[in-house]
């Protein structure tokens, strides 16, 4: 009954519907964002041109006539891949001892460093990094990302490591692998899925993130969500490259997210029908 | 095998943790250099234009890192909280910040360097700006900016409708109707309607109007008639003759508005005026007129505040010199150079040098707007924000129509209890 009342054709029809409307629900801004980043100020204002207009390539010259621009693009880079290999580095072992040795209350601990609002964080972090000397380097920015990705791989790879039988490492063990040995040759290829679901998850929130870049950056090290306000100043805006900048910013995100589309689904629902 | 590869984990972490270390080392204070945190304001892009100068003169190294007014305002909070030493000279806003920044004990005291300083001459700043910087007779402050709320026009509208530059309040609501009535897609007025954003806008109009925020007995001031009435006007002439959806906008969105050549009148602060003449950001930057803020019941009596000033962190290590930079920034010649900018500075001096940049109406309008200004377009508090929500909230409420009276009552009173709380 079920299933034939899922396909039934009202039910196709239906669902065609609410996906397309969500679908530009979601995508609204996004068309508004890359059309205004091909406008004159003055036309992005002027609701009679929102879709007719003379487009201009002129707020991307501005945007990469920035001499930083491309500085704060590698910034950015560095910060996103540091952070996530090495809370990957961290994160992938630690979920799987938690999830095979059943260490639930450290997985409890973890997850507190993702309830934290991160702003209460600023004022401590700030003044440790300070005394380190590490302030406007990468390596605190790495560290503070470190501190939001570590915990979200943990539990995406504890729901993937669930789907991985124990069995399997069972049988490597006999065959004289060790604990780790067992990990590295015949669970990690098993769950690469999952790890490129954290791993995807994990870098664009280093590339977003803005509170964290804003305070622990220095002159040398600010990252692009902090570099856009520059087109913000205190008596103008300049729409036109402010938005030509996030589609800049936005772009290597939504192509990574499309390339690496296949993985995220299936780390997604790794572990979930089991059983 | 297993030992190869505990071995090779291990290795990795090593090396991890060694490039972070290493990384970690870079940076750190050095005493030729100032390092100065600023925000991104025309001010900024005028003066450091030419730090070389200051540079070669001195011998100091000077770094600059700008920000949004909103981000500097976190940054400072955080670092300073934190006895940042990395910070030796700070853009800071002279109402809202240098008193909870004085009150934490974030600032150094500035007075000697500045009085006795004869050739840089403080006297020369204008008094409500020095005000603005001085608590307790202790110098916090340079300000650097000062702004003035003044009307925007439509040159071409008005001459269409036969009408002279409104002179008072009453006259721009007959000259905002005239206008709106002969032209369907212009609404005759246009202004701030958000919440916070409004009220320095408002203040103006309160003013004008003879009421104020704060009564002399030091509770609040926006129960009395005089405020009544001032609320109700501004909040009638947003819904009568303003654009839909006023109670959202701050000044990019009115300002949006104005420059679209949708409405015909706009008051809001000189210190935004480019936008508004600037061609490519302005569909009416030939038609464009500026004229004082109207007269109210007590006359015209529009803002006339310091916007910006330079500050020095008590927890600088390098405060001679930090000094050293804020006098080359705010000297004459400087103000001279920050004002042929368009930002209007304290310095009574450079007031009377011709601007041929400020379109003439304009320029005469910041003269007298102030000789006849208030000095503060906001409560003068610690806590300014929360100020402006308590005092903002019935604006929002006489635009939307709603019943002025009960909500001034309440705001009085929260006003009241507020300011009691601020001074235990």
């Amino acid at each position: 009954m079920t299933t034939r009342s899922l396909e039934s054709r009202g039910f196709v029809g239906l669902r065609a519907v609410l996906l397309i409307v969500f679908g530009l629900i979601c995508l609204a801004p996004i068309v508004w964002m890359v059309l205004a980043s091909f406008k004159t100020n003055i036309d992005i204002y002027d609701p009679s041109s929102t879709f007719s207009f003379t487009p201009t390539l002129q707020n991307y010259s501005a945007v990469f006539a920035q001499a930083d621009f491309l500085q704060f693009f590698i910034n950015s880079l560095i910060i996103g891949v540091g952070s996530t290999g090495l809370a990957l580095l961290i994160g992938v072992p630690a979920a799987f001892s938690m999830q095979r040795f059943g260490m639930a209350k450290s997985s409890g601990l973890v997850l507190l460093s993702r309830v934290i609002p991160h702003v209460t964080l600023l004022v401590p972090w700030y003044f440790i990094f300070a005394s380190l000397q590490m302030v406007g380097g990468y390596s605190s920015l790495v560290i503070s990302h470190m501190f939001i990705s570590v915990p979200l791989i943990v539990w995406v790879m504890i729901g993937v490591f669930e789907g991985v039988p124990e069995e399997l490492e069972e049988a490597a063990r006999v065959d004289g692998l060790t604990h780790i040995g067992a990990f590295r040759r015949i669970v990690i290829p098993l769950v690469v899925p999952g790890i490129a679901t954290s791993a995807i998850l994990s870098f664009i929130f280093s590339w977003n993130n803005f509170v964290f870049a804003l305070v622990l950056s220095g002159n040398s090290t600010r990252t692009l969500p902090v570099a856009i306000f520059n087109f913000i100043g205190y008596a103008s805006i300049d729409w036109g490259a402010l938005m030509a900048a996030c589609v800049s910013i936005t772009a290597p995100m939504i192509v990574m997210a499309l390339l690496g589309q296949k993985y995220v689904v299936a780390g997604m629902t790794a572990g979930a029908v089991k059983g | 095998m297993s030992m190869r590869y505990r071995r090779s984990w291990m290795l990795a972490a090593t090396a991890a943790t060694g490039a972070m270390v290493l990384a970690g080392c870079a940076g750190g204070g050095n005493e030729d250099t100032i390092n100065i945190a600023v925000a991104n304001h025309p001010w900024t892009d005028a003066v450091l234009a030419n730090v070389e100068e200051f540079e070669a003169e001195t011998g100091l190294n000077v770094e600059v890192t700008s920000y949004t007014e909103d981000q500097l305002s976190q940054q400072l909070n955080v670092r300073l909280n934190a006895n940042a030493d990395d910070i030796d000279v700070m853009m800071v806003r002279p109402l809202q910040e240098i008193r909870t920044f004085d009150r934490n004990g974030w600032l150094a005291d500035l007075t000697e360097q500045a009085t006795s300083d004869e050739e840089w001459d403080w006297a020369d700043f204008q008094e409500g700006p020095q005000e603005s910087v001085t608590l307790d007779d202790r110098v916090l402050g340079v300000p650097l900016a000062t702004e003035r709320e003044v009307l925007y026009y439509r040159t071409d509208l008005l001459e269409a409708a036969g009408l002279d530059v409104p002179q008072t309040l009453e006259e721009l609501e007959t000259a905002a109707q005239t206008i709106q009535d002969q032209n369907p897609d212009v609404y005759g007025f246009v202004s701030r309607g958000a919440r916070a954003a409004a009220v320095t806008q408002f203040s103006s109009f309160l003013y004008s109007y003879g009421a104020d925020w704060v009564a002399e007995d030091g509770s609040s001031g926006i129960g009395t008639p005089e405020a009544r009435e001032a609320y109700t006007f501004y909040g009638d002439m947003l819904r009568n003759y303003g654009p839909p959806g006023v109670t959202n906008m701050s000044w990019p969105e009115a300002m949006g508005i104005f420059t679209q050549g949708r409405a015909a009148f706009y008051t809001e602060a000189d210190s935004l005026y480019t936008n508004a003449t600037d061609p490519s950001n302005s569909t009416v930057s030939d038609v464009v007129g500026f004229a004082q803020f109207p007269e109210g019941p007590a006359g015209s009596r529009p803002t006339n505040v310091p916007s910006w000033a330079l500050a020095v962190p008590a927890s600088s290590n390098n405060q001679d010199s930090a000094w050293e930079f804020i006098r080359w920034a705010t000297n004459q010649e400087n103000t001279i150079v920050a004002q042929e900018n368009g930002v209007i500075g304290a310095r009574a001096s450079a007031w009377e040098t011709e601007m041929p940049d400020i379109p003439a109406d304009l320029a005469a309008a910041q003269r007298t707007s102030a000789e006849v200004g208030v000095g503060y377009s906001h409560p003068v508090v610690l806590n300014v924000s929360r100020a402006r929500d308590i005092v903002g909230d019935p604006i929002v409420t006489a635009i939307e129509g709603g019943d002025v009276d009960a909500a001034l009552d309440s705001a009085d009173r929260a006003f009241t209890e507020f300011l009691a709380s601020e001074n235990e």
